[in-house]
């Protein structure tokens, strides 16, 4: 009897491996098939960020794009994290996975000085259509070194608090058009209810996530991540500082009093989810998300107030943030990869994008053009908080954003400096379990005290 | 036949005798095993002498510099190394044991018959056929999660307060996942052993009147041991090298980072610092050669005893 089970069990394993082995097969065999199945048609790929208005350019791209310039295009969309990571690893090695990467204005100074992305000043200079004269100065310059353009903005932002109207006047309060902190902080714990939360801050690790919101916080707290030498160059880690313990522990008790639901995995998307269900009062993000809330098929349309970034020790405290379009040097098609910026970052697509995207005027890519604050159409749909927007966005300290001197390039919810990247990520961990209350702030902030020290050596 | 007795039969020297031309047809696959794995490992060993990094690291490309020993030396001093491989140890020991559990336990429940019992067999079988970073997917968004998890709707069903899981206990979580993958593979490994049980012997103590639980304690417990052994070196081999559900679950949030996930964070997960993360790799190469070696011997010295017995 013994025998005979045993001699099944063999049996049946060995018909398993076969079955495995032959599903590999299979797989191995669709693929080259997936890759090469396209005949002559000039493709070129893209990696771009998931949010709403990219997911729109990429539903649009074959009818307005492809049908024109018969160009097809491939795209990787990936969430911010990812994306860096992807695009950082393959734009460093000289990769020629992407023609065209999505990166922001933290990188793009860097990659350009570093002579890994192509100069597009000429390309940008020669096209008539793509009117580089158009682009917002604030933009331009923090896209650029050494006076070379080397991304072209999809869309730009600073950051700016939302909030419900009708929420804080059922509770009896007022937001001053320009709030501190103490202000918001206040107003947060006084509508807090179970139901809906007072205040949505991002709390998901990530220096681009709850990296960027905290930062902004830091510097109007008179903290800073490192000091700087006179010539610019990180001098000594200050995360040890008072005033760094004082933001984040004013941070992560708001969030622990009145703030969002799992917060440690919230960033803009979830906030925005949030948001526009009625889980959250306010909302201290990128003035971008205003358009998707006023959007024309939003749930909140025309219930919210925007007010200028909280403040604490420095005038304004809101950040400058840019996503676009870059050509890596290795990039094998330079000039198809250009027709294909200078379409989706022009003043044509902004256009189109109002009529052909279900969110409407009110959630086409703001912020990159003086042109699309002349649309009348946007002028109507976001006369909310258009003017609010290009308030923020020359508000937004970019060259002093705290107390202190800051290394490296200029950058208000960063720094500069490419160890800024790695010590943002890894310390958000920290302060993002600190505000999930698994991890002591004193722990966090000899950790991260520690990581910073270690990474500019 | 061992190697003397070869060298025996063949003419000594002459490359075409008969051990040479049995060895011949393996030389191509060897040299291939040589170049994929072995160079690569030098030149690791290269780059752990150095400060390379990648040309996004710094504002000014820098020439790459030889540093000797100096990576070595951060590496021992580094209490975030340390902090990973204590997470590499409790993460590896939680999930083997309680997945030998779990899996000795299923195996014993399947090794009967009853009515439906193939179909049984294949649904606990699933989770080991799921593609890990699925699973984790599965497990992060559809059971942890504090919005929509299973879970938490239960919890809220029973008039409890919410848990955020994986933000609150990200070893546990990771965990959890772990043994819900690998309790499969484990009681694949009992089951064989189950059914390998002389069923002549286990008849004779029913008949000398033992009950069911002084026959598994004598006699299964005993017979399993190698299985068990077994189990616990393949899980614990596949286990420490966990990365998937780290990835998709914690992103490596505090009490949850691994060694394999502090090398690629310290490598190509944002650090970019290859000379060092090299180091960090070949410390663990080291570290896992002496453990398997030892575990080996372990294993082989039981085996020896049960031949002696």
């Amino acid at each position: 009897m013994d025998g005979t089970r045993a001699g099944t069990t063999r049996r049946r394993m060995t018909f398993l491996a076969l079955a495995a082995g032959t599903a590999l097969l299979v797989a191995a065999a669709a693929l080259p098939g997936a890759a090469f199945g396209h005949g002559q048609a000039k493709t070129i790929s893209v990696a771009i960020v998931k949010n709403p208005q990219m997911t729109d350019i990429a539903s649009l791209t074959p009818s307005l794009f492809t049908k024109q310039s018969g160009i097809k295009v491939k795209y990787t969309i990936l969430d911010e994290g990812k994306l860096r990571e992807i695009t950082t690893r393959d734009v460093g090695s000289g990769g020629k996975s992407f023609d065209v990467v999505m990166i922001g204005m933290y990188e793009t100074p860097q990659f350009g000085q570093a002579g890994l992305l192509q100069d597009l000043t000429p390309m940008a200079k020669a096209d008539a259509a793509y009117k580089l004269s158009d682009v917002l100065p604030a933009v331009r310059n923090g896209l650029s070194a050494n006076g070379k353009l080397y991304a072209s903005p999809f869309y730009a932002e600073s950051s700016f608090l939302m909030y419900r109207k009708d929420v804080l006047a059922k509770a009896g309060v007022t937001m001053p058009a320009k709030p501190t902190w103490n202000q918001v902080a206040t107003i947060a714990r006084k509508v807090n209810t179970p139901d809906m939360a007072g205040i949505c801050l991002r709390g998901k690790p990530g220096w681009g996530d709850l990296g960027a919101s905290f930062t902004t916080v830091l510097n109007t707290f008179g903290g800073t991540w490192w000091s700087s030498t006179a010539s610019g160059k990180p001098a000594a880690a200050q995360v040890n500082q008072p005033a760094f313990k004082t933001a984040l522990d004013f941070y992560s008790k708001l969030v622990q009093d009145a703030g969002e639901k799992d917060a440690a995995n919230s960033s803009f998307n979830e906030c925005l989810a949030q948001y526009q269900a009625g889980k959250v009062a306010m909302w201290y993000d990128a003035t971008v998300a205003a358009g998707l809330l006023e959007a024309s098929d939003s749930p909140v349309k025309g219930k919210n107030g925007y007010a200028l970034a909280p403040v604490d020790k420095t005038k304004a405290s809101g950040w400058l943030w840019s996503w676009a379009l870059a050509i890596p040097k290795s990039s094998p098609d330079p000039t198809d990869a250009w027709k294909y910026i200078a379409w989706a970052t022009g003043p044509g697509y902004i256009k189109a994008a109002g009529t052909h995207t279900k969110g409407g005027w009110a959630a086409i890519p703001p912020g990159t053009r003086a042109s699309t604050y002349q649309i009348p159409q946007y002028k109507k749909a976001a006369a909310a908080f258009a003017a609010k927007t290009l308030a923020a966005m020359k508000a937004a300290p970019i060259t002093n954003p705290g107390t202190t001197k800051r290394p490296g390039l200029p950058g208000v919810q960063y720094v500069g400096i490419p160890q800024f990247q790695d010590v943002g990520n890894q310390c958000t961990q920290l302060f993002s379990s600190v505000i999930a209350g698994s991890t002591s702030d004193g722990d966090a902030l000899s950790q991260c005290q520690q990581i910073a020290a270690s990474a500019i050596k | 036949m061992t190697a003397a007795d070869a060298t025996r039969k063949g003419k000594a020297g002459d490359p075409f005798s008969s051990p040479w031309r049995r060895r011949l047809p393996l030389l191509p696959a060897l040299i291939f095993t040589i170049l994929v794995t072995q160079l690569p490992f030098l030149v690791s060993i290269y780059y752990s002498l150095t400060d390379l990094k990648d040309k996004t690291q710094s504002l000014i490309p820098q020439p790459t510099r030889f540093v000797g020993l100096e990576n070595y030396r951060t590496l021992l001093s580094n209490p975030f190394f340390r902090d990973a491989m204590w997470t590499s140890v409790k993460m590896t020991v939680l999930s083997v044991l309680l997945s030998l559990i779990f899996g000795t336990a299923f195996a014993l429940l399947l090794d009967r018959k009853f009515l439906g019992q193939g179909l049984v067999r294949t649904l606990l079988i699933t989770p080991f056929l799921v593609m890990p970073v699925v699973a984790a997917l599965i497990w992060k968004q559809q059971m942890f999660s504090s919005l929509f998890g299973l879970l938490n709707k239960a919890l809220e069903f029973f008039g409890l307060d919410s848990v955020q899981f994986i933000s609150d206990h990200p070893l546990a979580s990771i965990v959890t996942v772990l043994v819900w993958q690998w309790t499969p593979f484990m009681m694949l490994i009992m089951l064989a052993g189950l059914q390998s049980q002389p069923a002549d012997i286990l008849e004779a103590a029913n008949v000398d009147g033992a009950k069911p639980f002084g026959i598994f304690r004598q006699l299964t417990i005993p017979h399993l041991r190698r299985y068990l052994e077994l189990g616990a070196l393949l899980g614990s081999i596949y286990i420490i090298q966990a990365f998937d559900a780290i990835d998709v679950m914690t992103g490596g949030a505090p009490g949850s980072k691994n060694v394999p996930y502090f090398v690629y964070q310290e490598s190509i997960g944002g650090g970019f610092r290859y000379g060092s993360a090299s180091a960090y790799a070949i410390v663990v190469v080291f570290a896992s050669i002496i453990i398997a070696t030892f575990a080996l011997r372990v294993l082989s010295g039981l085996l020896k005893d049960e031949e002696r017995a």
